[in-house]
């Protein structure tokens, strides 16, 4: 592990910020760390990076522990969200900044200047003052700072939010190949769902302080460990089902007894709810049967989107919930009585406001 | 095909008020007073010997002695006032309240006040004063009176000003700073003091101006040896209105220079790595 999170908790005065946080990172490894605003993400941030001494647990750097030292002795480096780059100093001496504190001699600082400016394919700017650049230019800069020390771990704090949605795309692609050009441990922490997912080769989800799911993102999308996972990683729609029977678990939804390889292990009779996402719920005209074996409810269409490739169709069912529904082409009207089957085999059952849940 | 007139035609309609009128002619009215005494003062420099005054060995005095303490009382307030209101910008901790109204104290206290403080504290007959008269340095009529009251009523201004400098630094670009291997004081050196290098020398300058123009306190403290405003005060007493112009002009002259000096100096751009 290059870094490792132990137990970490922190509270600012009566406020508790974070709650026994514990994930690491692999060499060479891009681990996203997601969550809402306020959940405690910069809170771990600053524990990282030494500018918070955690109330609780323990922060690990090459499995040194390096929870009471300051920043300037961990090897840490991290772009914020807004940029730092010093306004009196120009391109040049801002990516040597970090190389002086650290005694690299002239020469091969000059070399270093240049090859990190290269990486973020700035070469021309070594001149430039940061005002003189673009605002991608200057978050490039910014990383080619960061790296140029040779970091154990680069810590990316929301390094795309305060961009326009084109140069955050084409950002996000350039730190994907700086990452892999120079195989640094990454950890980027992020709000956005889709930079997490389309970055990271883990994520750590985090709510209200507390991790609430690790896992590939592929596989956190797919099988959500909580509802909150479920929700905040893309979208998702949730309706009440009860119990039927146990090993295996089956729950009556929409008039079809469904049976599931996994999920809480609770009696008969309890309320569960069933996950699933707006792309796997199909719409079908009313009063025809739906062959297979799929849950089925009767609504009536609310509200139709065009978004462009596809329609969002939101459906007000039987079970008085409203369901989302991603359709690709000949959407229903408004007020169309229709049927909604739900793809059994992409539904995830939990125990109704708990997070205890399925597991694949 | 006609059409309305597009509304911006209006903007430039007679009749109408300009937006700033008001507050341009409220403006004016406090320009128009401070313009006023001082040209009419600069009015009456025909009427006497500017230089003559100023060669005799009185007013030559009062020069040496204002160009000596005034800059020593700036880099006091200076190298001692920074670095508190670099801690008041960043920190907050119990009874900050309290030391921010001691900050702002020696300004609302009276000059004269100030001066009344100091000697209760330094004067002739208490232990500090009569421990430092004995070794030799008294602290009271001496040019060492006149740095502690100009240092007492001037400091303030630096303090405040750079603290607002401080302010307005985003603390992120320090973290980076540590992240990037320098600790708190290289820190400190290498990013805060030049990115708030406009607040501090505007607020050198004015310490330094407020220094060199003491006399509430600095006649309290030091009558003797004579600074520059004493010894306008003496000039005025004996000779009126006419008999300050000289010094006063000088003073003037001197703030002024120091002030273009300064910001020339505060310009320079700092350079980390060359």
């Amino acid at each position: 592990m290059i870094l490792e999170l132990e137990g970490l908790r922190h509270r600012y005065g009566e406020e508790l910020a974070i709650e026994d946080v514990s994930f690491g990172l692999e060499e060479g490894e891009l681990l996203g760390l997601l969550g809402p605003s306020g959940c405690g993400k910069t809170t771990i941030v600053q524990a990282i990076a030494g500018h918070v001494r955690p109330t609780a647990g323990r922060v690990f750097l090459r499995g040194r522990d390096v929870t009471g030292e300051p920043p300037e002795t961990r090897r840490v480096g991290i772009v914020f969200q807004r940029s730092t780059l010093y306004p009196h100093m120009t391109v040049g001496e801002n990516v040597a900044y970090g190389l002086v504190s650290r005694d690299v001699d002239p020469d091969r600082r000059g070399a270093l200047v240049e090859e990190y400016l290269e990486l973020v394919d700035l070469h021309g700017r070594r001149e430039a003052y940061p005002s003189e650049l673009s605002g991608g230019q200057r978050r490039r800069v910014e990383l080619a700072r960061a790296l140029a020390p040779r970091p154990d771990v680069l810590v990316l704090d929301e390094p795309l939010s305060a961009l326009d949605r084109r140069l955050r795309r084409q950002l996000r692609g350039e730190i994907a190949r700086i990452q892999r050009e120079t195989g640094v441990t990454t950890l980027v922490v992020t709000h956005d769902q889709e930079e997490a997912m389309a970055l990271a080769d883990r994520l750590v989800v985090m709510n209200a302080g507390r991790v609430v799911g690790v896992d590939r993102p592929r596989t956190l999308y797919e099988s959500p460990p909580t509802p909150f996972v479920a929700s905040f990683l893309g979208r998702s729609n949730a309706v009440p089902a009860t119990v039927v029977g146990r090993h295996p678990l089956s729950v009556t939804l929409g008039g079809r007894e469904v049976a599931f390889d996994d999920g809480p292990d609770v009696p008969a009779g309890t309320t569960v709810s069933c996950h699933v996402r707006p792309e796997d719920v199909s719409i079908h005209p009313p009063h025809v049967a739906v062959p297979g074996t799929d849950p089925v409810l009767s609504g009536e269409v609310r509200h139709v989107e065009d978004v462009g490739r596809r329609y969002d169709v939101t459906v007000a069912v039987e079970t008085g919930d409203e369901l989302l529904v991603e359709t690709s082409s000949d959407p229903p009207a408004v007020g169309d009585r229709v049927a909604v089957a739900l793809s059994g085999d992409r539904v995830t059952v939990f125990d109704d406001g708990s997070s205890a849940a399925e597991t694949s | 095909m006609s059409y309305p007139d597009p509304p911006e035609s209006r903007i430039g309609r007679p009749g109408r008020l300009p937006e700033l009128l008001v507050p341009g002619l409220l403006g004016a009215l406090i320009l128009l007073f401070f313009a006023v005494p001082f040209a009419a003062f600069l009015a009456r420099t025909g009427a006497v010997g500017v230089l003559e005054t100023l060669a005799t060995p009185e007013a030559r005095a009062a020069i040496r002695n204002s160009l000596l303490t005034a800059p020593v009382s700036t880099a006091i307030a200076t190298v001692l006032g920074v670095p508190l209101a670099y801690v008041l910008a960043r920190r907050s901790f119990p009874g900050k309240r309290l030391v921010e109204a001691l900050v702002i104290l020696p300004l609302i206290v009276p000059p004269v006040v100030g001066g009344a403080m100091l000697l209760t504290a330094v004067g002739r007959f208490t232990p500090i004063g009569a421990a430092a008269a004995a070794a030799g340095m008294p602290l009271t009529d001496s040019l060492l009176g006149v740095i502690l009251a100009q240092t007492f009523v001037a400091a303030p201004f630096v303090i405040i000003t750079a603290r607002a400098g401080f302010g307005a630094i985003d603390e992120r670009l320090e973290q980076a700073s540590r992240s990037l291997g320098y600790g708190p004081l290289a820190t400190f050196w290498n990013v805060s003091v030049p990115l708030a290098r406009g607040a501090i020398v505007a607020g050198i300058v004015l310490t330094f101006a407020r220094a060199i123009g003491e006399f509430g306190a600095t006649m309290m403290v030091a009558y003797n040896p004579r600074t520059m405003p004493t010894r306008i005060w003496v000039e005025f007493i004996a000779g009126g209105i006419d008999a300050v112009v000289p010094l006063a002009l000088a003073l003037l002259g001197i703030t002024l220079a120091v002030l273009a000096a300064v910001q020339r100096f505060g310009r320079v751009p700092t350079v980390i790595d060359r």
